[in-house]
């Protein structure tokens, strides 16, 4: 079984090997990057197809070109901007919280088992309590501004964080401690240079969970309560003005703040990395 | 020559496999793009209504607890959700008959959903502004310089305020406007607004029936725009008007019924809702609200059931003002009053 398996692979890299030959080097050096333009391409023009052939009216399924246009109107008059920028600010507030509360707390359970077995039973179980239910009542105690939509996304992605971080130091082989003890390492000089760098991996998985979560969260605390960001545009658009075009608009902007923020998470742990990958 | 009938058999098979594919595909598309259509007499008919399952559908409970539904060959199952959601659902033909306010189907007419209200419900529009009775709001011009909190700047209760601004000469910026979503009550007694947004039948009577002293204001009394209805869509009207005609008749003889046996009503209601009677403070609240509801069914004179044109070019020039809809609206396409028949309490 696995012999066919191997030889299966090594025909597909055959394969993909005599696709790259075809094209000029430049290209085949970024093949997977420019699939990504023409996969987009293709999406669309399947997307185009199934509105023309099924002849789906504006307020079902919009056409690309539908979408596009109410982008361009929503972009050109600031509405997009003015909602973006708040929905981002409780995202980035919100990855802030959450990230600093869940590795602390995690740093903290971690190395205190006691309190670990005391504390994970709540924290479980509080994250069986759904967020959407939370969020009204997290309005009614905060407030009807900022605050109450960073806690909802502080809150979302809170327990992936923190359940990284947890994963992340315990991973570091004991030898390694006993190793770092032997040479007279501090404290400081332990967790700097040692249970830091051994979790990063781990933890930094755990934040690309959390940054596209986060906007989960933005968007749940503004469908709770709120008069602008991107959440409170799909409402509008669809709830409030049968819009299905801009809602659309606003889903592929919450898309995109997500893979972004994705990438950025993405490109940090490249840089962070590198001794990782040398290995 | 075994590796060559190897490879064509291969490819045979792919052909086939992928031929299979293809017509699979089709038969999917050609069935997704079939027109629906509902069946003869003697049919089952969803009636979907906006929000959940509560004693202010009684009129409905009791059309089918009476068999008024079934009088007409229509054997009705319930169905809730967001009345946008609905009404999306009766305009591409998927859902045949649900209630839904008028100002929805006047946004809904405008991105080219075919949908008609063809049963007027609610006689005066049921959205008002509360305040706590200290707070010192007894009429709209005490609005100005004081925070209202609205439960979004969307919807019903959005497009009332700005009659409500409109008809008593109040600018948007008289007032500090909030979004506090569905917390009416709680931002009221916590004192983060001075007055509150809501339907005039659901926040108010639960604060009432708690003994707090409020203040309403009833939008209705500068402006009463367009309500709750049935609504159907035009492919309905124009290919099934007995079913529309039958589903009318009994929607109108349980509205009636609900009118002139409000316990009764009552008690059928609670069979489809019975957490209203889940304890003595729930079945008091639940019972004053739908008291309270009834009088916005019974208000003013004419015809039950019949849609007026007054009220509804009201509600179009509110709604073209705030730049909702454009100057094209047809507000005689968005209603009709052809299946209203005269029916005794």
């Amino acid at each position: 079984m696995s012999r066919s398996r191997s030889s299966t692979d090594s025909a597909q890299a055959e394969a993909f090997r005599r696709i790259r030959a075809r094209f000029p080097a430049w290209i085949s050096r970024r093949l997977e990057v420019l699939l990504v333009p023409v996969a987009m391409v293709a999406l669309t023009g399947v997307w185009s197809a199934v509105v023309e052939l099924g002849d789906y009216p504006a307020f079902l399924l919009p056409a690309p070109r539908q979408v596009w246009e109410r982008f361009i109107a929503a972009a050109s008059d600031g509405t997009l901007w003015l909602h973006t920028s708040i929905t981002l600010t409780e995202i980035l507030g919100g990855l802030g919280l959450g990230l600093v509360t869940a590795t602390l707390l995690g740093y903290l359970l971690a190395k205190a088992p006691l309190v670990e077995r005391f504390l994970s039973p709540y924290i479980v179980a509080s994250q069986s309590v759904p967020i959407v239910a939370l969020a009204p009542l997290l309005i009614v105690w905060f407030g009807f501004g900022l605050v109450s939509k960073i806690l909802v996304c502080a809150m979302t992605i809170f327990f992936p964080v923190l359940i990284n971080t947890i994963v992340g130091l315990r991973s570091v082989a004991p030898d390694l401690h006993d190793l770092m003890r032997s040479l007279g390492a501090s404290r400081w000089q332990i967790f700097r240079y040692l249970e830091v760098p051994a979790a990063l991996p781990v933890l930094l998985a755990g934040l690309k969970v959390g940054a596209t979560l986060s906007v989960i969260g933005a968007v749940v605390g503004e469908f709770a309560q709120s008069d602008r960001g991107l959440g409170f545009l799909v409402n509008l658009a669809n709830r409030g003005l049968f819009d299905t075009p801009l809602m659309f608009v606003a889903l592929f902007v919450l898309m995109t703040i997500a893979l972004i923020l994705y990438g950025v998470v993405s490109a940090v742990e490249v840089l962070l990395l590198r001794w990782n990958r040398a290995r | 020559m075994a590796c060559q009938d190897d490879l064509a058999g291969g490819q045979m098979k792919k052909r086939r496999a992928l031929s299979s594919l293809v017509v699979v595909l089709l038969c999917g598309l050609l069935i997704g793009c079939a027109p629906r259509r509902s069946t003869g007499e003697g049919q089952t008919v969803t009636l979907a209504m906006g929000f959940i399952p509560n004693v202010q559908f009684a009129p409905f409970y009791v059309a089918v607890e009476k068999g008024y539904f079934a009088d007409e060959g229509v054997d009705v199952t319930f169905d809730y959700g967001w009345e946008t959601d609905l009404l999306k659902l009766v305009g591409s033909g998927d859902l045949q008959f649900a209630i839904a306010s008028g100002d929805q189907v006047i946004l809904a007419r405008s991105q080219g959903l075919p949908v008609v209200y063809v049963m007027n419900w609610y006689r005066r529009f049921p959205v008002a502004v509360v305040s706590l009775a200290e707070t010192g709001i007894r009429k709209p011009a005490d609005l100005a310089g004081r925070r209202v909190g609205t439960p979004a700047t969307y919807g019903a209760s959005y497009i009332g305020w700005r009659a409500l601004l409109d008809a008593s000469d109040l600018e948007e910026t008289d007032v500090s406007l909030v979004s506090i979503g569905y917390t009416q009550v709680a931002a009221l007694t916590e004192g983060q607004v001075d007055a509150a947004i809501c339907y005039a039948m659901n926040e108010p009577v639960q604060l009432e029936v708690e003994g707090v002293g409020l203040d309403v204001i009833q939008v209705a009394d500068v402006a009463n725009l367009v309500s709750n209805g049935l609504i159907t869509n035009e492919t309905s009207v124009r290919e099934q008007p007995e079913l529309v005609q039958g589903m009318t008749r009994a929607a109108l003889r349980g509205l009636a019924y609900t009118l002139g046996h409000p316990e009764e009503a009552f008690e059928i209601a609670a069979k489809h809702v019975p957490e209203v009677l889940a304890d003595s403070q729930k079945e008091a609240v639940s019972r004053a609200i739908l008291e309270r509801s009834i009088e916005f069914w019974r208000a003013g004179a004419g015809q039950l059931g019949r849609s007026s044109l007054a009220d509804w070019e009201l509600s179009v020039q509110v709604m073209q003002k705030m730049g909702l809809v454009g100057p094209e609206a047809d507000t005689g396409s968005m209603f009709t009053n052809q299946f209203i028949v005269e029916i005794e309490e």
